[in-house]
């Protein structure tokens, strides 16, 4: 598959050069003392005083070198694993949603750790999704235990590789913790380690901030799994044009990279992105309009020169419900962005610009997936494929139905989708003209009713409820 | 020349302007209170009646907010002496762990142009400075912002904080994960969606 290329080769250069002069000449705020004492040992000009830190070009390019083309999701069970790009498009869901539409009564209402059990169950059973970003907060959290009312249920009822962030290092600490129990001992843990963490450390514009840099940090050091996303808003927080944000963007990008590569030379990383521009008229947040997938596009192909994996927060949505909008907008971003060759779309199950779950919205994001990787796939050239001698053999006026061809194809070739309907009319009508979230819905419940063979067995459940005193139940409880 | 040219040039967002009509105001003699309240305040009531109706875009609001603070500035060594009342004392900042501030600077400038004594505590503020500085100010109200939903918990500890303490200061809290039932939840008295109404918040909270 060839990719859509918005620029021309000297285009591409020419934003690399820009990046280059903005982190040489404007240089970037680092709120983080360790992440100062790296830039400053390893040849960018610090200025200890005002935390300003200007980076040479050569030391830009010489940390280029060691950028890797791939990256790994690890999950509890291998099976899971998936590795950009071979395994492309890498389909995860939005997360850290405060809130969730309630399956029941369909109000929005803050998330609990029972949510995000559930949430954890029916992406364990989506085949679309490969990576589970858990969804949402833990209202209901313990005191001291924010992300550990995270973590559990999510380890608990989900065995591909689960993604979050965490506020502190405390959290982090205890969250790293869990994974070790959850694999029989912290090498055992080193070996396979499923957690796959991600922050945000870059605040726009060009800003490291403290408690995420010291976790990035901390994280490489270690040798774990961690990426970053850049997340510049037009208008707000870059410049008001696409050329603007796409590089200052891709200044933040390199300066993570050079972060990244002075600690750990050859740590896998992640060109990930939500770049979006901001509705000026109230300055609303729009990570579902269609600019979004036009950067998410064009920083794909500033990756494509570095020769990294990309993608990032795309697919999103700013409806506030399971409706027209939210179709749109995750379906035309995310099909431009694999055009362009993006790896990650961190896009499934959020509504409100992140701000809740809804397990509708997920069902039909997990079918947007299936369609995304069903166009990547392609139309698998091949002189065979062409079927030059069923077209002679059937000839004018035949039928291709009855055909062993037709037979070996016909549960393959095509996206058979559960939510989207091909019913005439009068059956639908007869149906009571279920619309898609309650077609997605009636799936959501179908998966959900049944209970969870890929839960935690009881002894390992009991181990780790014995290591952390008052943990949240964490079990996966549907009732519609 | 007169206090409507004031807040016309409010309306306008054109600084110098302001700052020029001002000084000429005070110069001839005019009431300053009344300067204030019906060229300066006055004008960012009608910036945030056309913002709400959606005529006026955020950057045309934050000009005419800037421009209404120079016209402040050159009032305020006059004002302290007892020219006229105070609206309220705001400690505005955003919350430990998040750098987010630009919604934060917005609602801080949209206080100050209603008249409000804000002292903005900028960004990564624990719960220990918002009280601080709250009493040191002897503020009635502190205001909190966040952007990141995991920084969110930070207000409901400060919330706890003053009301554990039993002091008297009353919470707003906003940003965009923030809701009314998040506000009510961790019991901070007031919450807005944009800056005109925290505002509209900010002088029911205050009013005697």
């Amino acid at each position: 598959m060839e990719f859509t290329k918005l620029f021309s080769q000297s285009e591409v250069e020419r934003v690399h050069e820009a990046s280059l002069e903005i982190l040489e000449n404007v240089g970037m705020l680092v709120r983080n003392e360790k992440a100062l004492q790296i830039f400053a040992k390893n040849g960018c000009q610090v200025d200890m005083e005002t935390m300003m830190v200007k980076f040479p070009r050569d030391v830009v390019e010489n940390a280029r070198k060691s950028f890797v083309p791939t990256y790994t999701f690890t999950a509890q069970d291998p099976k899971f694993d998936v590795t950009m790009p071979g395994d492309r498009p890498i389909v995860v869901t939005g997360s850290s949603a405060p809130n969730i539409i309630d399956p029941k009564t369909g109000e929005e209402r803050r998330a609990t750790s029972d949510d995000i059990a559930n949430i954890a169950y029916l992406i364990n059973e989506l085949p679309g999704f490969d990576v589970f970003s858990i969804s949402t907060l833990a209202d209901d959290a313990p005191e001291g235990q924010f992300s550990l009312s995270r973590f559990y249920p999510a380890l608990k009822n989900c065995k591909k590789p689960v993604r979050s962030n965490t506020p502190n290092m405390d959290d982090l600490k205890a969250v790293l913790e869990l994974g070790a129990l959850v694999a029989g001992g912290e090498d055992e843990y080193r070996k396979r380690p499923f957690i796959n963490h991600h922050y945000c450390p870059v605040v726009s514009p060009l800003t490291f901030d403290v408690e995420s840099t010291e976790a990035v940090i901390y994280l490489l050091e270690q040798g774990l799994p961690v990426y970053g996303t850049i997340v510049p808003n037009a208008g707000m927080t870059s410049p008001l044009s696409l050329m603007g944000t796409l590089t200052l963007g891709n200044a933040e990008f390199l300066g993570l990279a050079t972060l990244t590569q002075m600690i750990r030379p050859g740590a896998p990383m992640i060109y990930a992105v939500l770049s979006t521009v901001a509705d000026m008229r109230t300055g609303a947040y729009a990570p579902g309009a269609i600019e979004t997938g036009m950067l998410q596009m064009a920083h794909t192909e500033m990756a494509r020169y570095y020769n990294v994996p990309s993608g990032g927060y795309i697919g999103l949505t700013n409806a506030h419900s399971n409706d027209a909008q939210s179709g749109y907008e995750t379906g035309m971003n995310t099909t431009g962005a694999l055009l362009a060759g993006a790896d990650l779309f961190n896009m499934g199950g959020l509504l409100g610009s992140l701000m809740a779950f809804d397990f509708g919205k997920a069902v039909i994001d997990n079918e947007i997936a299936l369609m995304l990787k069903r166009m990547k796939k392609g139309f698998e050239y091949s002189e065979e494929n062409l079927c030059l001698d069923l077209i002679a053999k059937v000839g004018p006026g035949g039928s291709y139905m009855d055909l062993d061809h037709t037979m070996k194809n016909m549960r393959t070739i095509a996206v058979l989708p559960k939510v989207a309907t091909r019913e005439m009319r009068r059956r639908w009508e007869d149906q009571g003209k279920p619309d898609a979230h309650s077609r997605a819905m009636k799936e959501a419940n179908k998966i959900l009713s049944k209970p969870n063979k890929s839960r935690f067995s009881d002894e390992l459940d009991a181990k780790v409820r014995g290591h952390f005193k008052g943990l949240v139940a964490g079990d996966a409880k549907w009732s519609l | 020349m007169s206090i409507q040219d004031v807040y016309d040039a409010v309306v306008e967002f054109d600084i110098d302007k302001v700052v020029t009509l001002v000084n000429a105001e005070v110069a001839s003699g005019t009431d300053v209170s009344d300067l204030l309240s019906n060229g300066l305040i006055g004008a960012m009531d009608e910036v945030g009646q056309r913002y709400s109706e959606g005529e006026f875009f955020v950057p045309e609001m934050l000009m005419a907010a800037k421009a209404m603070k120079a016209g402040l500035e050159v009032l305020k060594p006059l004002l302290s002496q007892g020219a006229s009342e105070k609206k309220g004392t705001i400690i505005i900042g955003t919350v430990k762990g998040d750098l987010h501030d630009i919604g934060k600077n917005l609602v801080s400038m949209m206080m100050e142009g209603a008249g409000f004594e804000v002292y903005d505590l900028g960004v990564d503020v624990d719960t220990e400075k918002f009280l601080t500085t709250a009493k040191e100010k002897n503020a009635d109200i502190i205001c909190m912002s966040a952007l990141l939903t995991t920084t969110m918990p930070f207000m409901e500890v400060t919330v706890n904080a003053i009301r554990e303490q039993g002091l008297s200061f009353k919470t707003m809290v906003g940003g965009a994960p923030v809701s009314e039932d998040f506000a009510k939840k961790i019991g901070a008295d007031g919450w807005s969606t944009d800056g005109p109404g925290a505002v509209e918040t900010a002088r029911r909270l205050t009013a005697k």
